[in-house]
């Protein structure tokens, strides 16, 4: 599979503080990473140094183009932890701010093949209804279904999206892993995300990366499960949160190929 | 009623006046929304040693402030990224800083002197020809840049880390929007006074975000508000003998209210 994310020997200091060190790995098309880690361990500033929202050492490429020239954003769709404008009112709506997501080009009118697309995006995220209250007057929960919205507008190739669920209902959540999945299995969409509900998202993930200070392991769910390097790192977190993958829902995420569970079709007893 | 309109300074005066806070009150609803509202006081107290240079020098002082408050301006946006403070902290620094030069140029000029107060509140009614072109030239440039960038200036106030993700070249941006406002606010000296500048930046787009559902309404709005309270304020003070920089604002603040009072009566 080509490469999509190639990081090279990346390190970034805030304030002489080193928050990621030696920091190395080849993201695949295709592939969709589950980013955990402590609370601190350096996740969001990984995605920001990926995204070019923070420059570091080291290099980071994108299709093979280094980020500090990279043009081609339509391909990356993102979303961030936090909703920009939940503190103050924005006179705008949630169509608007799908709008957003799609190419910044000069003037200001909106042609009929972005509301089109804007439409289609709105459609996915279960947010049509919305589509001209004032974003601000949303629910967190809402706000944050129009902004995966916006992300995928522009039908992204990448998909980079940081703890997205954590204002979400149990409903929408799994709406929206579901489709994260849909996008990854019938679409190819590579997917980086940050989360810390391994459960959830475990049954859709192909990889995990467990990022403390600098990348600990990457590699897929079956290593993972069985890596020691994760087991002396993570200590009794490390049965935790394979236990919680294994037991969401009652279902194994690694299906047929889990050592524990391959014979029974997927299920632990 | 309508007799004062027949003199030509006031014509002057109006003319100027409109075209200075029709593009304060547009570059103000970015710097609002963005919560960089003060950013028009820091530039004003920048311009008083804008002022106090060109009284030294025997120069004129809306040409020799435009580089001085274009230069602190670019100081805070540098101060704000390169040692990520907030906004309002920088703005803090820059405004001490260019009070304090401001006025020791100033003892250095030989102290306060009618000029100089004419700066501090405003004379609208001094406005020159070329001094209203000027203005002109100034709301051509902010509407022009409205056309071409409202995407652009949309999105990077709305939310700058995915603004840049989708190639918004964000601090080209945000320069390009405090350099327009660094010389409407040296413009504006002239309308309602060094001390007042901000308010013409923050009041009007304050009042229609009270009143808007849309972007574009609240852009309209402010513009008419700002407009309205230069035509009212100059009609106040030549009816009444009053300083037409304060009653510039007082327009404006009676507007903010009328605006408030609407939105809780018709709460949308």
């Amino acid at each position: 599979m080509p490469s999509v994310i190639k990081a090279k020997n990346l390190r970034f200091a805030y304030r002489r503080v080193p928050v990621l060190e030696n920091v190395s790995f080849e993201v695949s098309a295709g592939d969709y990473v589950g980013i955990i880690g402590p609370n601190g361990g350096g996740k969001t500033t990984l995605l920001k140094l990926i995204l070019g929202l923070e420059k570091g050492d080291g290099q980071i490429s994108l299709w093979g183009t280094s980020v500090e020239v990279f043009k081609d954003w339509q391909k990356i769709g993102y979303l961030a932890q936090k909703s920009p404008v939940s503190q103050s009112r924005f006179p705008i709506s949630a169509q608007e701010v799908v709008l957003m997501g799609l190419s910044q080009r000069l003037g200001s009118k909106v042609e009929v093949g972005e509301l089109k697309q804007v439409h289609a995006a709105m459609q996915k995220t279960r947010t049509r209804e919305y589509a001209g209250k004032i974003f601000h007057d949303l629910s967190i929960g809402q706000q944050q279904r129009v902004l995966l919205a916006r992300a995928l507008v522009s039908n992204p190739q990448l998909l980079i999206l940081d703890e997205p669920s954590t204002a979400l209902d149990a409903q929408s959540r799994e709406m929206f892993f579901d489709l994260l999945g849909e996008l990854n299995q019938k679409h190819g969409v590579t997917i980086l995300l940050i989360t810390h509900d391994t459960g959830e998202v475990g049954k859709h993930i192909s990889k995990f990366m467990y990022v403390d200070k600098t990348v600990v392991f990457f590699g897929t769910k079956e290593e993972f499960c069985h890596s020691e390097a994760v087991a002396k790192q993570l200590g009794p977190f490390a049965q935790h949160t394979i236990d919680h993958m294994h037991n969401h829902h009652g279902h194994c995420p690694l299906g047929e190929n889990c050592a524990e569970c391959g014979h029974a079709g997927g299920k632990h007893a | 009623m309508l007799e004062f309109l027949s003199y030509g300074f006031v014509q002057r005066g109006l003319i100027a006046g409109t075209f200075v806070a029709v593009a304060c009150a547009i570059l103000g609803v970015f710097l609002v929304l963005k919560r960089l509202s003060l950013i028009g006081d820091g530039m004003s107290h920048v311009c008083l040693a804008g002022v106090a240079v060109a009284l030294l020098t025997s120069t004129s002082p809306v040409y020799m402030s435009v580089p001085i408050v274009m230069a602190a301006s670019a100081g805070i946006l540098k101060i704000t990224e390169k040692f990520k403070i907030y906004g309002d902290a920088a703005i803090g620094i820059v405004s001490a800083v260019g009070l304090s030069v401001g006025l020791l140029l100033t003892a250095l000029a030989g102290g306060f002197n009618t000029d100089l107060l004419g700066y501090l509140f405003g004379s609208i009614l001094t406005v020159s020809a070329s001094e209203a072109v000027l203005c002109g030239v100034l709301l051509a440039i902010v509407l022009l840049c409205l056309k071409l960038f409202y995407r652009y200036l949309v999105s990077a106030c709305f939310d700058e880390p995915f603004a840049h993700t989708r190639g918004v070249p964000v601090s080209t941006v945000n320069l390009i929007l405090v350099m327009i406002t660094s010389v409407a606010v040296v413009l504006a000296f002239k309308v309602v006074g060094i001390f007042l500048i901000s308010a013409l930046l923050i009041i009007p787009p304050v009042s229609a975000l009270l009143l808007s559902r849309t972007f574009k309404q609240i852009l309209g709005l402010a513009a008419c508000f700002g407009a309205a309270s230069v035509w009212g304020g100059i009609w106040f003070s030549f009816m009444f003998n009053i300083p037409s920089g304060a009653t510039i604002i007082l327009v404006n603040l009676a507007i903010l209210l009328g605006s408030f009072v609407w939105s809780k009566v018709y709460a949308h």
